[in-house]
């Protein structure tokens, strides 16, 4: 009888290869949190031309969500890494190109995302700010956007989770992230097994990290004030009007 | 005597269906007009073309001398801004529509720092006032969420009162309210009514219109159907809106 080859699980190579496997996560992390930054700010702005007045303006917009949106991750960054060589003669570093390759992605979900909250905020907001006077740039920044902001708050972290999970495809292009780096170990001990585990722990490890944080943000966004953090941050205006208070 | 606001020949259509067909109404400074009728009369679209909340398809809107709405052909009334006519006009609303993600006190100090440009200090100072006027000092710090309706609307009518409005229109501000807290509301307004404020108030409260209405307006499918002085809800002789009163009251 043959007998069965013996498992041999080399989980101490997790532990040995510590440093670079979260230098892997923190690549991501760092792609992922500059590309997020990047896309809300893309994002918002389709958001708005797509709530535009005018038709040129909503249908750029509906054109630019529904072409990247309905791009692959692993696609897109091919196609900037390689094909904006190859068009117009400049090359992208591998940073770059995942960073513009998740923006162009993730900027067209924000696009949904912030129409949607935007939409969700009660008409009778933007009319008390009218009928007080206010500009429309001040009613959308200190009314509008703050509401609509604490809408798509827990939206914006699932989209965060993805897109560290999407910076996995950029191993094709070279960039050295998790799995880049996990990959590399593996190409020495093959160890598929124990490091694609070390890889999805890490993976839903940061997943919970950013859970984490984003809630931290939702509470310091919501009404009436919740979480320790808020009331930090905002100790000093409150004893200010607790002096007014009393003063009056 | 100048009216502060004069309507003339205000007609509203949303799509292809006209709601009001042709209103004149003048409000002189220190005068209180109410309006009342049955809903989908039109009261509220008079109220809110006041203040171009709602544009008129066609007509005059003049506050002060100063045209803001679409004007009648050929007239050389001056013309302004929206935002010029909103910054004198202060509004109530049925739903309060107070900022939620702003406590009390800072859904005022907002507005005076973001229209009159006052600092944020000082623009806290006069929210503290306002709040203590409508005795409600010691709620600064709530939010609107943790405000009872009768007290949100306080605050609503505080805010609006915080830019010192040469007029103040009211849009059935307590409609939406408990009837145990109506009754507070009111106590406001009244207050604000002796100290000369210039109102219009569209209200389902016939007590509170009898007693501070100097110009009683019934309005019924888009047009002013009625309308008379202080002795209006006594002396009326139409029959549809002693009938209105009468189902009201």
């Amino acid at each position: 009888m043959e007998e069965t080859p013996r498992l041999n699980f080399m989980w101490h190579l997790v532990w040995d290869f510590r440093a670079e496997l979260l230098r892997g996560l923190l690549t991501a992390f760092e792609v992922a949190i500059t590309a997020l930054i990047l896309s809300l700010f893309v994002g918002l702005l389709f958001a708005l031309m797509k709530m535009s007045r005018f038709a040129l303006w909503r249908g750029i917009a509906s054109t630019y969500v529904n072409v990247f949106r309905g791009i692959p991750a692993l696609v897109s960054v091919v196609w900037v890494y390689f094909g904006w060589s190859l068009l117009f003669g400049y090359n992208f570093t591998v940073y770059q190109a995942g960073v513009i390759a998740l923006t162009l992605l993730y900027s067209s979900f924000f696009a949904e995302i912030f129409r949607s909250a935007l939409e969700a905020v009660h008409k009778g907001q933007r009319e008390a700010g009218q009928a007080l006077g206010m500009s429309r740039l001040r009613i959308f920044r200190s009314i509008v956007m703050p509401q609509a902001l604490k809408i798509a708050i827990p939206n914006i972290g699932s989209m965060y989770i993805g897109m560290i999970k999407d910076t996995s495809t950029f191993t094709v292009i070279g960039l050295a992230e998790l799995v880049f780096v996990m990959q590399s170990i593996n190409a020495e001990y093959f160890q598929p097994f124990v490091l694609f585990t070390a890889a999805a722990g890490l993976y839903v490890a940061a997943a919970f990290l950013v859970d984490f944080v984003f809630r931290i943000v939702e509470g310091g966004l919501s009404y009436p004030k919740v979480g320790r953090v808020k009331r930090f941050l905002t100790r000093r205006k409150r004893a200010q009007i607790q002096r007014l208070v009393e003063a009056n | 005597m100048n009216a502060l606001i004069s309507l003339r020949g205000i007609r509203k259509s949303f799509g292809t269906s006209e709601v009001l067909h042709g209103i004149d109404l003048d409000v002189y400074p220190g005068s209180h007009t109410v309006i009342f009728g049955p809903s989908g009369s039109g009261k509220s679209t008079v109220l809110r073309s006041m203040n171009l909340l709602e544009e008129p398809t066609e007509g005059s809107v003049v506050f002060e001398g100063v045209e803001y709405g679409p004007g009648i052909p050929g007239d050389a009334t001056p013309r302004g801004k929206k935002i010029d006519l909103r910054r004198q006009v202060g509004m109530v609303f049925q739903q309060f529509n107070l900022f939620p993600h702003l406590s009390a006190i800072d859904n005022i100090a907002l507005s005076v720092h973001a229209v009159t440009g006052k600092s944020k200090d000082e623009a806290l100072e006069r929210a503290a006032q306002e709040l203590k006027n409508v005795g409600l000092l010691k709620w600064a710090m709530n939010y609107p969420a943790q405000l009872s309706g009768g007290q949100q609307q306080r605050v609503a009518i505080a805010r609006a009162l915080s830019l010192d409005p040469k007029l103040m229109l009211f849009d059935e501000p307590t409609s939406a309210l408990d009837p145990e807290l109506v009754g507070e509301v009111l106590a406001v307004m009244r207050k604000l009514a002796e100290t000369g404020m210039t109102m219009v108030v569209v209200t389902h409260e016939m007590g509170f219109a009898k007693e501070i209405g100097d110009q009683c307006i019934f309005m019924d499918q888009g047009y002013i159907a009625d309308s008379g002085g202080a002795d209006f809800f006594d002396t009326c002789t139409n029959k549809r809106t002693k009938e209105f009163i009468g189902s009201v009251l």
